[in-house]
């Protein structure tokens, strides 16, 4: 009936119930829903930013000829998407104006031009009368003999190219750090309460008695893992999906880019945070102590989130550049780099490689406190009791 | 066999165990006594790979316990534990899963065994939301739920009602009628003298007696004698020779002899004192046997020595 169990299918079970338990769990389902609700906020709001710009409906009575490629002209100069609509009469185009079928329309002809609109808008009058005055312009030069074309032109040179998508790239990756960083907190915090759950609640011996510690703490660890990280992955399909549905960026490669970082980079912290966290809860058998022991890790993750946020705004600095290796504080502040750009592939293997071996350490030392201190149920264990006592 | 062979365990200078030894076969149910701290959960601590023996190891059939053997072991800890917030059903099935179990058949066990311990309608709600009697079944079906080869209960009594012991007793029958070795602590020792084929007594890290009842009571029998002389004075059989008072209330007294000593000559002395209206030789209970046990025998010598003199 029974049949040998391997340490995968044992590691699979508890990350099977570790996912069951927490999908289940208020908490998370709050915490998943605000993020989302978050991401949507964010979104609308670039929308209702942007639509402060949106297309002005302008009608044109007879052929609009010049005067309609004039106010497109203008339009864009001012920052107005110009939509020429053509009336017949002038009657038809001051009825339209009061449906509001168009913003404003362009009556009495060339002669005696009027602009008609409902309520008065400044953007738009710039626009028709730098139009109408455009072509009166371009006819009288026309008379007069001059080509507008011989007239000097002004030439524009950018100096810092590609500054709009950097910038773009890099409000991706505030917006993504800030959801990495509350994940991460939410998911270690997670695996930190599960620990002192069984702890407390005298499972853990129950559970060793099937399993070896290390089994348990992976199974804990992968299994919220894939919780997290598919949380994170539908917040980033969501927010990919509606940027590009609602317009908001113009540059869907590059965001995409900037998402699969971020999300790379949460695998590496998390793996990282939550093994901290996991051995880091293991000392005490309270949720009550939790807050304690939990301090140095979080303060590390604050940190990195701090440093983040200062990084977007100044991403070549010396802070930026040297906390960008240093593991934990990596996985906030390198994505952040790697937005704005500026970063060589190399430093952000260096980067990786050192998170590596962080991980590995903490893996390696921190099991052996877990295994050490799980059994001791009553208080508060020290550090290196918990070293002693472990297995090697 | 299930076999516990000299287990030895200190925790710094504190010598926990020092060659705890005991056999239970198959199909019998062994009692685990000895006072508070000594070393009854560190013994079965070991057994289930919780904590690692300085020396000895603990064998079943045959072979040292593995990680393999314990799954099949049914395990109740002396501090319950289970998931406050899991389901019933799902705590079981889970239990049964880590002990190897398929899904299915895991489904299967949990729910025949929170109908068979009376938690049929239960097993929808958490644990947390259950009385503490009904907690202590859902902490025994855990044990149970994987059909294991051998049970080992710390304390399973402790904290039940009656009606509660006589089921977990029953259980435990069941299982030890269907061939499983049962080995549990207790300090219900007439709990233990009723349903244990046999017992053993740990004291001070050392099994100081292991045996059937019968065999406990042999050892120890022929020794205690109870007289009742009511018109006795106080003290009147400190002064026989090999004899020594264990207690005495209003001339009912119980009186150790030592070997050789002639019970006649205690007759003829309690004769002439007046009445005699009870003399036998008393069955030791469990209790008695195992304060002889445990007591510490520097202490008893001293005490020998103060009725003598």
């Amino acid at each position: 009936m029974s049949a040998p169990l391997s340490s995968g299918q044992l590691v699979r079970l508890v990350a099977a119930r570790e996912i069951s338990t927490r999908i289940r769990d208020r908490t998370f389902i709050a915490s998943s829903v605000l993020m989302i609700v978050l991401i949507l906020g964010v979104l609308v709001f670039q929308v209702v930013v942007n639509s402060g710009e949106d297309t002005s409906r302008v009608g044109v009575v007879g052929d609009p000829g010049q005067v309609g490629a004039a106010l497109e002209a203008q339009g864009e100069a001012l920052d107005l998407d110009v939509v020429v609509v053509r009336f017949d009469t002038d009657d038809e185009a001051r009825a339209a104006v009061e449906t509001e079928d168009v913003d404003g329309a362009l009556v009495g002809g060339a002669a005696d031009p009027e602009l008609v609109v409902r309520d008065p808008d400044t953007t738009l009058e710039a626009v028709v009368s730098g139009a109408v005055g455009a072509v009166a312009l371009g006819d009288a030069l026309a008379q007069a003999g001059i080509d507008p074309s011989d007239l000097p032109q002004v030439t524009v040179t950018a100096l810092d190219g590609d500054s709009e998508a950097d910038t773009q790239r890099t409000v991706v990756a505030v917006v993504g750090i800030v959801v990495l960083y509350s994940l991460l907190i939410l998911f270690a915090q997670f695996v930190a309460q599960g620990v002192v759950e069984e702890k407390s609640s005298r499972v853990v011996e129950l559970l060793l008695a099937t399993m070896r510690p290390w089994q348990l703490l992976a199974g804990k660890i992968l299994g919220l893992g894939v919780l997290g990280l598919g949380q994170i992955a539908v917040i980033a399909a969501i927010g990919i999906g509606g940027a590009l549905a609602f317009d908001v960026v113009d540059l869907p490669g590059e965001l995409v880019g900037t998402v699969l970082w971020l999300l790379f980079w949460f695998v590496l912290g998390y793996a990282l945070f939550a093994s901290l966290f996991a051995v880091a809860a293991s000392l005490v058998s309270r949720q009550e102590d939790l807050g304690s022991v939990l301090t140095p890790a979080s303060l590390v993750l604050v940190a990195g989130f701090i440093v983040a946020i200062q990084a977007a705004s100044d991403p070549t600095g010396t802070l930026a550049v040297v906390t960008s290796y240093v593991p934990g504080l990596s996985p906030m502040v390198m994505p952040v780099r790697q937005a704005a750009g500026d970063v060589a592939l190399w430093e952000v293997g260096v980067a990786v490689v050192l998170m590596l071996v962080a991980i590995a350490l903490v893996i390696r030392l921190g099991g052996r406190v877990y295994s050490g201190a799980l059994l001791r149920t009553s208080g508060k264990t020290k550090l290196r009791e918990a070293l002693r006592a472990g297995e090697v | 066999m299930l076999e516990f062979d000299g287990l030895h365990k200190s925790y710094g200078d504190n010598h926990v165990l020092e060659g705890v030894g005991f056999t239970v076969a198959p199909g019998s149910m062994f009692g685990f006594c000895g006072s508070n701290g000594a070393g009854k959960t560190t013994t079965m601590r070991i057994a289930m790979g919780l904590a690692r023996a300085d020396a000895g190891e603990v064998r079943w059939r045959g072979r040292p316990l593995d990680e393999e053997a314990r799954r099949r072991i049914g395990y109740m800890p002396e501090e319950r534990g289970l998931y406050p917030k899991m389901r019933v059903g799902e705590q079981l099935a889970y239990f049964a899963r880590l002990h190897g179990m398929d899904a299915a058949a895991a489904a299967r066990a949990a729910e025949e065994w929170s109908g068979r311990l009376g938690l049929a309608e239960r097993r929808g709600d958490p644990v947390e939301k259950l009385s503490l009697g009904n907690q202590q079944r859902v902490q025994l079906a855990a044990a149970l739920v994987s059909r294991p080869e051998v049970l080992i209960l710390d304390e399973p009594f402790s904290g039940l009602d009656p009606v509660g012991v006589d089921a977990l007793a029953e259980a435990l029958l069941e299982q030890c009628r269907a061939g499983v070795p049962v080995v549990f602590s207790s300090h219900q020792l007439d709990l233990v003298e009723r349903l244990c084929d046999s017992v053993g007594i740990l004291a001070r890290g050392r099994m100081v007696a292991t045996g059937t009842v019968e065999e406990l009571r042999r050892r120890e029998s022929g020794r205690v004698l109870r007289v009742v002389v009511p018109d006795a004075g106080p003290g009147w059989a400190a002064a026989l020779p090999g004899v020594r008072v264990v207690s005495e209330q209003a001339g009912d007294t119980l009186l150790e002899l030592a070997g050789g000593t002639d019970d006649q000559q205690v007759l003829a002395a309690a004769l002439r004192t007046g009445r005699v209206t009870h003399f036998g030789w008393r069955e030791a209970t469990l209790v008695e046997l195992f304060r002889e046990a445990v007591a510490d025998p520097a202490r008893q010598v001293a005490a020998r020595e103060e009725v003598a003199a």
